[in-house]
């Protein structure tokens, strides 16, 4: 406080700095507890508010801009797709559009709109909005950034009446082409000069269950309950989407009540939520698998070997040992305790109709049938335990894992001697994502950590396992799962492409993940569990995808937040926003004020002992 | 300002007037001729060191989506990834004169929209923790170094050098389990709290409420550098002969600390404030992401990710001007508080 100018006033000036202080003080006190108390009442609404907490950041509210999964997943309350994914199972369900057919061919798809629906604004809702959304996609280059590819094969797309929506494909395609794409009102998109600069944040009109009121960069996105929803008007009056950087704040948050609802959890955090009370902790099926990627020797675009991979690791009998020595189960339980699902191929069981559903696996845990497959194909072991490979030298083995993920480390710490029991020894190099991304595109590793989360239709994640799917040279272009390639499996996938018949389809499905599988090139160990929790003092109810097991945040589908209820007696008490208990208020208040006191009275001594010189 | 010196024939150390304009003007135009260096380093820097990272943009923007090779090509177009890195540089040279920061990959929005969005909030926090750090710092600095080796000096040092040596990350969440969920007093991030649009004094409040955690955590790792440099200061002036001349006037011990000893023991410890006080931007990081402050350095944290060349070479130009403005502050501010230098 003593600097220089401060020397030159006088003790009276200084005295009343001190009382100036101490009164700016005890208002900040007393407004700290007024903002505290404000909030309480505030809130309580008729139909009160779900507050969700949101781990990430939105890159942007517009529909045809928005990658970033906090974004994709808002604005999945504010827009449906023609065709959604049902809350029971993912299958197909109806969405804008009230029932589809396919001519034999799989090219001419027909959808038919309900022709009482209404936008948010009270608009019809017109087969018009949906070839607009199409077109305005399919001619502007700005618009391709999140559903450009999904387009790719629709040929021309018409309105022959208002409720009639007819595409025509390219190619025969059995996947829905109604899936995914939110259509946008045309009324509102047609008359703004660049839809792609459009920011879509305030006075927005939808057709989903929620619609998007303000953004505030600082301060989350709110939306309100809209009462045009297709199944009827939500049972919240809204959601508040509360912005958080890091996990372990938003779980606070959940324990003091700022926040209703928590997705993205830890397994410790998971465990630690379980016992608090007024908590409901869930562990749904997760849509993500975590594997081990073996390089079979990658391929460029243009069949060039490419990357540094072992030469070893194109033998796929090493790989299919490398596979039986891992015991994924013990993985499973120790490195994510328990909370997932054991593996067998790509798609977990969240999506049962194309989930490859096995107790016993060709390649599962068996130590010494690894040991003997590799004495079979004639790796004989060395001194040191190591085997060598048809050249004479040692397999040692280069495992990449991402450093910004602890459970990397820890398998390692698992599988290193799990190899070394069978002969072949293993350095590990944790990396940035950013370069583990570009060592897998490259074809730069031996084995490493990797994983994908999937919407329901597989057609995608079987697509990044076509030949057609290597990357160029220089790491542009397509993306393969595992570099890999093989004529078989692009018949399999082509198959499955065009096939109408769910039950066939999901057997050439099943027959795909088969094929890659046998190759050994990913070997899936688990599918983890998507952990959340939720305020069941304030909302209950919730539905489920799928049906009692899965998640309620992330859905494929508005599910989650349109079916909250709030629970009526508590929706008083429990109001978020201070979160306070009022005793610690009166606590906080008097320890300011005291401060204030201290400081006030030695501010008087001071001033009294130069008054006395 | 050697002529003068000739000139006049008398020690340039006891001339007490008001150092000449032109003097003055020569020392700030090459002090800010020195800063304009550096800027353009930075500038040209910022672009290729971040080129080294890895990572490839496109491929992260498609990162687990459908997105086939044709768009990937687009987007890499759009985006002038498909350009020499040297046109890429020219192109983000004569943007940058022009004062176009250039378009953010992930956010569909220009650099400056969104540093600026973001500036005002880490700002507020690191002004906030810096003006606390200071006066606590000072004032705890010069108490401890009057009384040294008492219990209050070893208690105070104590206790700084403990807080310093705390990682930020640990103490941040430390206070927030405990302030925020455990007690209940504060709220567990953000800069508002969402949902309430709060108006006028209340918003003020608001923001006042959930500024206290982050900038008590910002606070209590910074300070004791004030601290140690105003003690050590201070020590070195206490044995000074004027102090002496002071308490044979008769002073009171208080007041010859005050008055005599600390304006001089501040000459060093001010320089110092203004060398930190851009750093601390820089710092503020891991203290926005623990308390999701929506700020500049969680930004940056983001872009790394992508890696959002854009988004990353302004904010680290903007990082590094404020960082050469407060440097070229402190050499201005030096200069004025210390009258020997006006004149060397």
């Amino acid at each position: 406080m003593n600097t220089p100018d401060a020397s030159s006033t006088t003790p009276r000036g200084r005295k009343h700095r001190g009382r100036r202080f101490a009164a700016a003080l005890g208002a900040v006190a007393i407004g700290v507890v007024g903002v505290g108390s404000a909030t309480s009442t505030a809130t309580a609404a008729d139909r009160p508010n779900i507050r969700v907490a949101m781990v990430g950041e939105i890159d942007s509210l517009n529909p045809f801009i928005a990658i970033l999964a906090s974004s994709t997943a808002l604005l999945a309350y504010q827009y449906e797709p023609l065709v959604q994914f049902a809350a029971s199972d993912n299958a197909v369900a109806p969405g804008m559009a009230d029932s589809w057919e396919t001519s034999d061919d799989a090219k001419t798809w027909t959808f038919k709109l309900d022709p009482d629906a209404k936008w948010s604004d009270d608009e019809p809702i017109t087969s018009e909005d949906v070839v607009w959304t199409i077109e305005a996609i399919k001619e502007n280059d700005a618009l391709k950034q999140a559903y450009g590819a999904l387009l790719e094969n629709i040929d021309t797309v018409s309105a022959p009446d208002d409720t009639t929506v007819v595409m025509e494909l390219s190619a025969p395609q059995a996947s829905n082409p109604g899936v995914e794409l939110p259509i946008v009102p045309e009324h509102v998109w047609s008359t703004i000069d660049d839809p792609a600069a459009y920011p879509n944040d305030s006075d927005t009109v939808g057709s989903g269950p929620f619609i998007i009121t303000k953004y505030s960069k600082t301060g989350g996105v709110e939306l309100k309950a809209n009462d045009n929803y297709r199944e009827g008007a939500p049972k919240v009056g809204g959601v508040i989407y509360v912005p958080f950087k890091n996990s372990d704040a938003s779980v606070q948050a959940l324990k003091t009540g700022e926040v209703d609802i928590a997705a993205d959890l830890t397994p410790a955090q998971y465990k630690a939520l379980e016992s608090v009370d007024n908590i409901t902790a869930i562990a749904g099926t997760g849509r993500r698998y975590t594997a081990i990627a073996i390089n079979p020797g990658a391929m460029d675009s243009a069949g060039q070997p490419m990357g540094d991979g072992n030469p070893v690791l194109q033998d796929p009998i090493v790989r299919q040992a490398i596979v039986r020595a891992i015991d994924s189960s013990t993985l499973l339980d120790k490195v994510m305790q328990g909370l997932g699902d054991p593996a067998t191929a790509e798609i977990p069981p969240t999506y049962p109709l194309y989930h490859w559903n096995a107790s016993e696996l060709p390649y599962s845990f068996d130590p010494a049938a690894a040991n003997k497959l590799l004495d079979d194909a004639g790796y004989t072991k060395g001194a040191d335990g190591i085997r060598v490979d048809k050249s004479g030298n040692p397999i040692q083995l280069r495992l990449m894992g991402r450093s910004t993920d602890p459970t990397h480390q820890q398998m390692v710490d698992y599988i290193k001697p799990w190899l070394k029991d069978i002969g072949i020894g293993i350095t590990s190099e944790m990396k940035a994502p950013a370069q583990v991304n570009d060592d897998s595109t490259l074809g730069n590793y031996d084995l490493y950590f990797t994983g994908w989360g999937m919407g329901p239709d597989p057609d995608f994640q079987m697509s990044i396992n076509l030949c057609s799917s290597r990357p160029n040279a220089d790491g542009t272009g397509a993306t393969s799962e595992s570099n890999w390639c093989s004529p078989e499996f692009d018949e399999m996938y082509a198959k499955q492409h065009a096939e109408l018949d769910q039950e066939k389809r999901s057997e050439y499905v099943v027959e795909a993940q088969k094929l890659i599988y046998n190759a050994a090139v990913n070997n899936v160990l688990y599918y983890q569990k998507s952990l959340q929790a939720y305020r069941s003092d304030r909302f209950g109810d919730f539905v489920r995808q799928p049906e009692g097991e899965g998640v309620i945040l992330g859905q494929n589908g508005p599910w989650g937040l349109y079916s909250a209820t709030p629970i009526e007696s508590t929706t008083s008490g429990g109001e978020s926003g201070g979160g306070a208990n009022p005793l610690w208020w009166i606590i906080g208040g008097v320890v300011v004020i005291g401060v204030v006191t201290v400081i006030v009275v030695s501010r008087r001594r001071g001033a009294s002992a130069d008054n006395k010189e | 300002m050697a002529d003068t010196m000739v000139a006049s024939g008398i020690p340039a150390a006891d001339i007490d007037e008001p150092p000449r304009a032109s003097s003055w003007l020569r020392y700030a135009a090459t002090k800010a001729g020195g800063a304009l260096v550096s800027l353009i380093m930075v500038v040209v820097l910022g672009f290729f060191a971040f080129r080294i990272l890895p990572g490839d943009p496109v491929r992260s923007m498609a990162d687990g989506r459908r997105v086939s090779a044709e768009q990937m090509e687009i987007l890499r177009q759009q985006l002038g990834l498909d350009q020499p890195l040297l046109s890429q540089f020219w192109r983000y040279l004569t943007d940058l004169v022009q004062g176009n920061l250039g378009f953010s990959y992930t956010f569909n929005e220009p650099v400056a929209q969104l540093i600026g969005d973001r500036l005002g909030p880490t700002l507020l926090l690191t002004g906030t923790a810096a003006a606390l750090s200071v006066v606590l710092g000072l004032w705890l600095g010069q108490r401890a170094a009057w009384k040294h080796g008492s219990m209050f000096d070893k208690v105070q040092t104590g206790i700084a050098l403990t807080f310093w040596s705390v990682p930020t990350f640990w103490l941040g969440l430390l206070l927030l389990l405990f302030f925020a969920g455990t007690l209940g007093w504060f709220p567990t991030g953000g800069i508002v709290t969402a949902g309430a649009n709060n108006e006028g004094f209340a918003a003020f409040l608001d923001v006042l409420h959930h500024l206290a955690l982050p900038a008590l955590t910002m606070t209590a790792v910074v300070y004791a550098q004030y601290l140690l440099v105003m003690r050590a200061s201070l020590l070195e002036e206490m044995t000074s002969d004027y102090l002496t001349t002071a308490r044979a006037k008769g002073l009171r011990e208080d007041k010859v600390r005050r008055r005599h000893a600390v304006p001089n023991a501040l000459l060093p410890t001010v320089t110092l404030i203004f060398l930190t006080l851009g750093g601390l931007i820089g710092g503020a990081v891991t203290v926005e992401t623990v308390f999701s402050w929506p700020g500049l350095g969680f930004l940056t944290f983001q872009a790394l990710s992508a890696p959002d060349f854009p988004v990353l070479q302004g904010t680290f130009v903007v990082f590094s001007a404020i960082v050469i403005l407060m440097n070229f502050i402190a050499d201005l501010v030096y200069r004025v508080l210390d009258p020997r230098l006006r004149t060397a």
